[in-house]
């Protein structure tokens, strides 16, 4: 189950037409490739992706799952967006309210586990060594850990654990955590103990019908065993346009070997939309150096450190720097760009000049700049 | 067009040894992204002709590779059906293997349409070309069979073993002989792409001294239209059009469209080309990258230069390597130091970290798929 409802309000005006899990990432992915892929190499045949916020869009790209191979034999995507049922009609009140609203289609899978995902966060692993770990544990819930800097760790949702790494306490965005294992949002439910929670949950008003908020503390309250399993690799919580940039260039040659677009993938593979574009050109004068350039880009004037979407023109004369540009966007001839997003079909006119004063990463989209 | 079957003809192709000899040409690797019979595909689908034969000669594999799962282009997936077309019987007699024969044991697929016209269209053709108008005049004037052709200025410099018509005012085909090169003179080349009626192409396909002499469709149906002089109609077509006959032009041809004026007249806003997805990566640079006037495919990473070349999906080009005027395919290598100019590098090869491959504009070197020097 991929929570993909959210807004995503921080990435701006990015988010304000696009459902954050649909926000264009690495030239040529949407965010929600990289949970959806997950499954797809995990040998997860059944997906259901719980839409909310500007819908439309992230419906249609989801489709039957096929860009991702989910449509084969025994094989079910189900877009699952807020519905009216005799019940009446009302919207997702919650992460755990979403996935209570759709017991009944997970009833018709009758599953032994349910992992429960965020549609936007990049990373690329598959989920057996979890639901091993979630079996051999005799847990109800694991979650997947990732170990972050001692002094971020008060802007996480922090685990506790025991030697055998099964579950404490958890403390949400904590002023002294004692502990530096953050919660990736990334869940393995027994189904059995999943339903009857969530159950119990929606019957209860004061809750907010949240796993982070309501259902793990309930768990843990009453004695339920939680495990963690600890991640390593690269994951990232895209929130901010700063964070959203940085992930960008963590993808090119020049950075961290440990990040760039071959170690994020390893073996496996990030499948997304077959655009129709045209080949990618560049031009007699083209200056290109340290970049990620997708199919039906065009770019005959200058691009360094940048990250570059299908059907992007970069005219000639034109200058861009440690940018993302998203598709379709024209970098008109005379125009400079630095330490920005540019929104997709943006035309950034040759007169414009964005962030050249260089003060953090801004975003340009319908002629103007976001902060 | 519920009235009209496509057939993209694989027959028709010329062999340009040595890129074909494991390969067909119409699946032979264009522009490092499509093979030649996306084109002829992606016509017919602009063209909403929703039922496609393929008549495949010979290397099913590497077209049934290419083409996958045989819907990607369909529009609808349920009323749109395409099928391989392949003749078993000319499996031993391999000079049997023409497309006449090929649509005559396979003319179940004309038993099944309701359709009157059969379109056939060469697999080898670069042409972005909507059949509609066409198909529309043939139906009006009521045409056996329409011939589009094109105004050639020099038939030896291109156009080789197509045929070239002469026609009366109205169209009528006067005559017709193969280009052999020989003639320097202003003609009307046959683009292979032919429009004809079914009992037409039925009678032709059924002819027994048609299948003995080993005719072609193109042939029998301008052998029927000389006789009959009537109805056998060439239209033309005025437009752009890149006939692949030869390795020199495949190369040259190739090249040209990295000047925008000739990449413009084949990709046009609202008529798709449509072709396979490999969910390879975006093309990566490295800091110390140059590259100017060049296609580069997804997949491909680049680290030295690369000047007025193709390079195709996952290909390497190493720090300090150098290519121009190259073609280089799918999946080879070019490693640290290593130089190469106008030369065509099949799949897979490698050339070593160091090496120097060099041929020229006209005689643009080989090296074979899976080579290494």
């Amino acid at each position: 189950m991929i929570l993909a409802g959210g807004k995503g309000t921080r990435l701006l005006a990015l988010t304000r037409k696009t459902a954050k899990p649909a926000v264009s990432y690495g030239g040529k992915y949407r965010i929600i490739d990289f949970p959806l892929s997950n499954c797809a190499n995990s040998g997860i045949n059944h997906v259901g992706v719980l839409t909310q916020y500007e819908s439309s869009e992230l419906n249609s790209y989801i489709g039957n799952g096929k860009n991702w191979g989910l449509n084969g034999v025994n094989a079910l995507t189900s877009v699952l967006s807020p519905k009216e049922t005799e019940e009446g009609s009302s919207w997702y009140k919650g992460t755990a309210d979403a996935i209570y609203q759709n017991l009944d289609w997970l009833d018709s899978i009758a599953p032994e586990y349910v992992l429960i995902l965020s549609g936007d966060h990049i990373y690329c692993q598959t989920f057996d060594a979890m639901l091993e770990r979630h079996i051999s544990s005799k847990a109800e819930l694991t979650i997947s850990v990732i170990e972050v800097p001692w002094e971020e760790a008060s802007r996480f949702g922090i685990l506790e654990v025991d030697k055998d790494d099964m579950v404490t306490a958890f403390k949400e965005k904590p002023k002294n955590p004692k502990s530096n294992l953050a919660s990736m949002g990334i869940y393995i439910f027994t189904y059995k103990s999943l339903k009857s929670m969530l159950i119990a949950d929606a019957k209860d008003p004061e809750s907010d019908h949240d796993f982070g908020k309501n259902i793990i503390p309930g768990m843990l309250e009453a004695g339920r065993r939680i495990a963690v399993h600890r991640f390593i690799g690269y994951w990232r919580d895209v929130g901010t346009l700063t964070s959203l940039h940085e992930a960008n260039m963590d993808l090119l040659l020049s950075g961290d070997p440990g990040t760039n677009i071959y170690t994020v993938q390893g073996n496996l593979h990030i499948y997304s939309e077959d655009t129709l574009d045209y080949p990618q050109y560049l031009g007699p004068r083209a200056n290109v150096s340290d970049c990620l350039i997708n199919q039906g880009a065009t770019i005959l004037g200058s691009v360094n450190h940048c990250v570059i979407s299908s059907g992007v023109v970069v005219e000639e004369g034109a200058e861009c720097h440690n940018a993302v540009i998203m598709e379709r966007a024209i970098i008109k001839k005379g125009a400079k760009i630095y330490d920005c997003v540019i929104a997709p079909d943006t035309v950034v006119e040759g007169d414009v000049r964005v962030n050249e004063e260089r003060d953090g990463i801004v975003l340009y989209a319908k002629g103007r700049i976001y902060r | 067009m519920k009235n009209v079957i496509g057939m993209v003809n694989f027959h028709s192709s010329p062999e340009i040894p040595p890129l074909t000899d494991q390969r067909a040409l119409g699946s032979t690797s264009f522009l490092g992204r499509y093979a030649f019979c996306d084109f002829a595909l992606s016509n017919l689908c602009n063209s909403e002709i929703s039922t496609v034969g393929l008549l495949v000669k010979e290397h099913q594999r590497s077209i049934l590779k290419h083409l996958g799962s045989l819907d990607f282009w369909l529009t609808n997936t349920k009323i749109g059906k395409t099928v391989v077309m392949y003749n078993e019987e000319a499996h031993f007699s391999p000079e049997t293997n023409t497309d006449l024969n090929n649509i005559r044991v396979n003319d179940w697929l004309i038993y099944d349409s309701p359709a009157s016209i059969i379109v056939i269209v060469p697999a080898h053709l670069v042409i972005s070309l909507d059949l509609r108008p066409y198909i529309k005049e043939h139906i009006e004037k009521q045409r056996k069979v329409t011939f589009i052709a094109k105004p050639i200025d020099n038939p030896s410099e291109g156009y080789l073993g197509s045929y070239l018509f002469e026609t009366d005012e109205e169209g009528n085909v006067l005559s017709a002989k193969r280009n052999d090169g020989s003639s320097h003179t202003p003609a009307l080349a046959s683009l292979g792409i032919f429009i004809v009626n079914r009992s037409v192409l039925f009678d032709a396909v059924h002819d027994p001294a048609a299948i003995r002499a080993r005719m072609d469709v193109e042939s029998k149906l301008l052998e029927v239209g000389l006789i009959e002089k009537r109805g056998y109609v060439v239209s033309r077509y005025e437009g752009f059009a890149r006939y692949i006959d030869s390795f020199q032009h495949y190369m040259d041809y190739s090249l040209s469209f990295l000047q925008k004026k000739d990449a413009d007249e084949i990709f046009k806003k609202n008529w798709p080309i449509y072709t396979l997805t490999h969910d390879s990566i975006p093309a990566v640079y490295g800091e110390e990258a140059r590259v100017q006037n060049s296609y580069v495919a997804n997949g491909a990473i680049i680290e030295g230069t690369v000047i007025n070349s193709i390079i195709s999906r996952k290909v390497t080009i190493a720090k300090g390597a150098v290519v121009r005027d190259s073609i280089i395919f799918s999946s080879a290598r070019i490693e640290q130091g290593a130089k190469v100019s106008n030369a065509l590098i099949d799949k897979h090869a490698v050339i070593s970290a160091g090496h120097t491959i060099k041929g020229s504009k006209n005689a643009p070197i080989y090296l074979k798929q899976g080579g290494r020097l």
